[in-house]
């Protein structure tokens, strides 16, 4: 158990110590204010839409705009665009030891496969941890300081209005639900990684996977609706769950617990195919 | 016993990379595993040290079965397999300081300690990225040196390096045996860097194992000592002792015979040159672990 755990700790400094690391958290402390910034001083353009969508039988005076808001249209960045910086670093934790031949001087210590592969898959669900609460706390930190905190308007099948308090307890649930989505993304990743001795293939295979089952989740034709229950993208959608009133509680239960085979699932492929794996790098 | 092997073999695929192979090592010895490129050297190196699997036979390290044991065992075991590949955006320190931990724990003097046997003590706080070959090949001698280890298994460790690290590398390896009571296993395709170094050792080619033992005993039971001659007139003695029947091959280059004469017959061989009037310069035997080694190869690949 002590090492495992100082396997982990590692594990954890080895991510921390690569440049590539540094990408996800660059890009989201650049962009995402500015994105604020710009939503700030140029207006919002879903502040039209809503108000278009709800004709006249509503008035408002003053903005619906704030950073809250910013914030939640943000997340939908956490579909497709955000896994880039998860698969970036868990698409290289396996396949670049064995690119580097890094393994060969890590497995002649008394440390078994299962250890190895238990630690840097821990690691990996640690920096997508990071890196997703690093979004929500910037998305929102910069989004209240630059645009302004209020009530958040959430505008899905009608309008619901959020106290600011509320709003934020809401965002954590939602943060949290996207991290273990990441996670999905990262065990996938993960097992590619294992796989192959190339950082770049598990990148473009997760991907592949990624875009062709979000394709086919949303897709709106009857003749899928048999293979969609199995494809993990059908359940990427719970992150916005705890933006409905009442939050739907079983839906977000019944969601994650599919989330958490897929991850389990991966975890346990990664596990059978690097306990048979010869290095031969 | 420090090291054993019971018919280790090893297919990827269609190839038989190693097979039914029977090594055994004891204490104390600088065991060379030599062999041509290709031989099966570092996929035997590899199933030692858990990073291939065997298809079938075992093997034992420090007298306990490895699968039955488990990893524990590679806590008294140090390894350089091939080229020694590091975090290469971490120090040198923090590299050791991670497999040393992994390791069951060593205390920074001890990551000192051989940072200093191998020269690297001055630089041991910069990224691994910075560093040559050579020191690369020196820290991967640091790390398998981390955990005081009863058995060191290098893979080529002289490859890459220039001949003065090759020098020092040699020198080390000796003194690991002699002066820290380790066992070396040490696996080179260099004939010269088993014949210096080795107390014992194996020949190994297309996979199986075609002799071990001794190196001193190997050769002289296998009788491949030769006699390097420097006399007055090497053209004449060099007719005179072809014909004699226990001359076994006798060659002349550069005014130097080279006779191929079994160790008991020296003495016959020098007196032979003294009856027939030679003024003999020198008489130097030299063991000729190449030519052994080439005509067991030969012999094999008929």
């Amino acid at each position: 158990m002590l090492v495992l755990i100082k396997a982990i700790y590692f594990e954890i400094l080895k991510i921390f110590n690569r440049l590539r690391t540094y990408i996800g958290f660059a890009t989201i402390m650049i962009l995402v204010p500015i994105i604020m910034y710009l939503a700030h001083r140029f207006g919002f353009e879903v502040q039209d839409q809503a108000l278009r969508s709800l004709g006249d039988s509503v008035i408002f005076v003053g903005t619906l705009v704030n950073g809250l808001l910013v914030s939640y249209y943000l997340m939908n960045v956490l579909w497709v665009h955000f896994p880039f910086f998860i698969v970036l670093v868990s698409g290289d934790i396996m396949a670049g030891e064995g690119a580097a031949g890094t393994f060969r001087i890590l497995m002649t210590r008394p440390i078994s496969r299962f250890q190895i592969v238990t630690a840097k898959f821990l690691a990996t669900l640690f920096y997508t941890f990071t890196i997703v609460f690093f979004l929500g706390i910037i998305s929102i930190g910069s989004g209240m300081l630059i645009v302004g905190g209020g009530d958040l308007f959430v505008f899905d099948k009608g309008i619901l209005i959020l106290s600011q308090n509320e709003a934020l307890f809401r965002f954590l649930i939602a943060y949290l639900l996207a991290v273990i989505v990441q996670m999905v993304v990262a065990s996938l990743t993960f097992l590619f990684s294992t796989i192959t001795s190339n950082g770049i293939g598990p990148i473009i295979g997760t991907y592949a996977v990624l875009v062709v089952s979000f394709i086919l989740s949303v897709i709106q034709i009857d003749a899928l609706d048999v293979i969609r229950p199995y494809l993990f993208t059908s359940y990427f959608d719970v992150f916005f769950a705890p933006f409905a009133s009442p939050i739907p509680w079983g839906e977000i239960a019944h969601k994650t617990g599919y989330l958490c085979c897929y991850i389990i699932g991966f975890y346990s492929l990664s596990l059978i195919i690097f306990s048979r794996k010869d290095i031969t790098t | 016993m420090m090291l054993q092997t019971f018919n280790l073999s090893k297919r990827f695929g269609s190839r038989q990379a190693v097979k039914d192979l029977n090594l055994s090592v004891e204490k104390g010895q600088v065991f060379g595993f030599l062999g041509p490129n290709g031989a099966g050297k570092s996929t035997t190196i590899r199933m030692l040290l858990n990073l291939i699997r065997p298809s079938s036979g075992s093997f034992e390290l420090l007298s306990q079965n490895v699968k039955s044991s488990g990893q524990k065992i590679y806590s008294r075991i140090g390894a350089l397999v091939e080229k020694p590949d590091f975090y290469l955006y971490l120090s040198a320190e923090k590299n050791l300081k991670i497999l040393g931990s992994l390791s069951g724990g060593v205390d920074k003097e001890r990551i000192n300690a051989v940072l200093e046997i191998v020269r690297l003590q001055d630089r041991a706080r910069e990224n691994v990225r910075n560093y040559s070959h050579g020191m690369k090949q020196r820290l991967g001698i640091a790390q398998a040196l981390l955990n005081q280890p009863e058995l060191v298994i290098l893979d080529e460790p002289t490859s890459g390096l220039d001949p003065e690290g090759i020098h020092e590398m040699r020198e080390l390896i000796v003194s690991l045996a002699r002066e820290q009571d380790m066992t070396v296993v040490l696996s080179s395709h260099l004939l010269h860097e088993i014949e210096q170094v080795c107390t014992h050792m194996a020949i190994i080619d297309n996979g199986s194992l075609i002799v071990q033992g001794s190196v001193e005993e190997l050769l002289r039971k296998t009788d491949f000592y030769v006699t390097e001659i420097s006399v007055d007139n090497p053209e004449r003695a060099f007719n005179h002792l072809k014909t004699e029947k226990w001359v076994k091959d006798i060659t002349l280059e550069n005014g130097l015979l080279k006779v191929h004469v079994s160790v008991e017959k020296r003495p016959v061989l020098a007196e032979f040159l003294i009856h027939n009037h030679f003024k003999v310069f020198s008489i130097v035997p030299r063991t000729s672990l190449e030519d052994y080694y080439l005509s067991l190869l030969k012999t094999r690949h008929g």
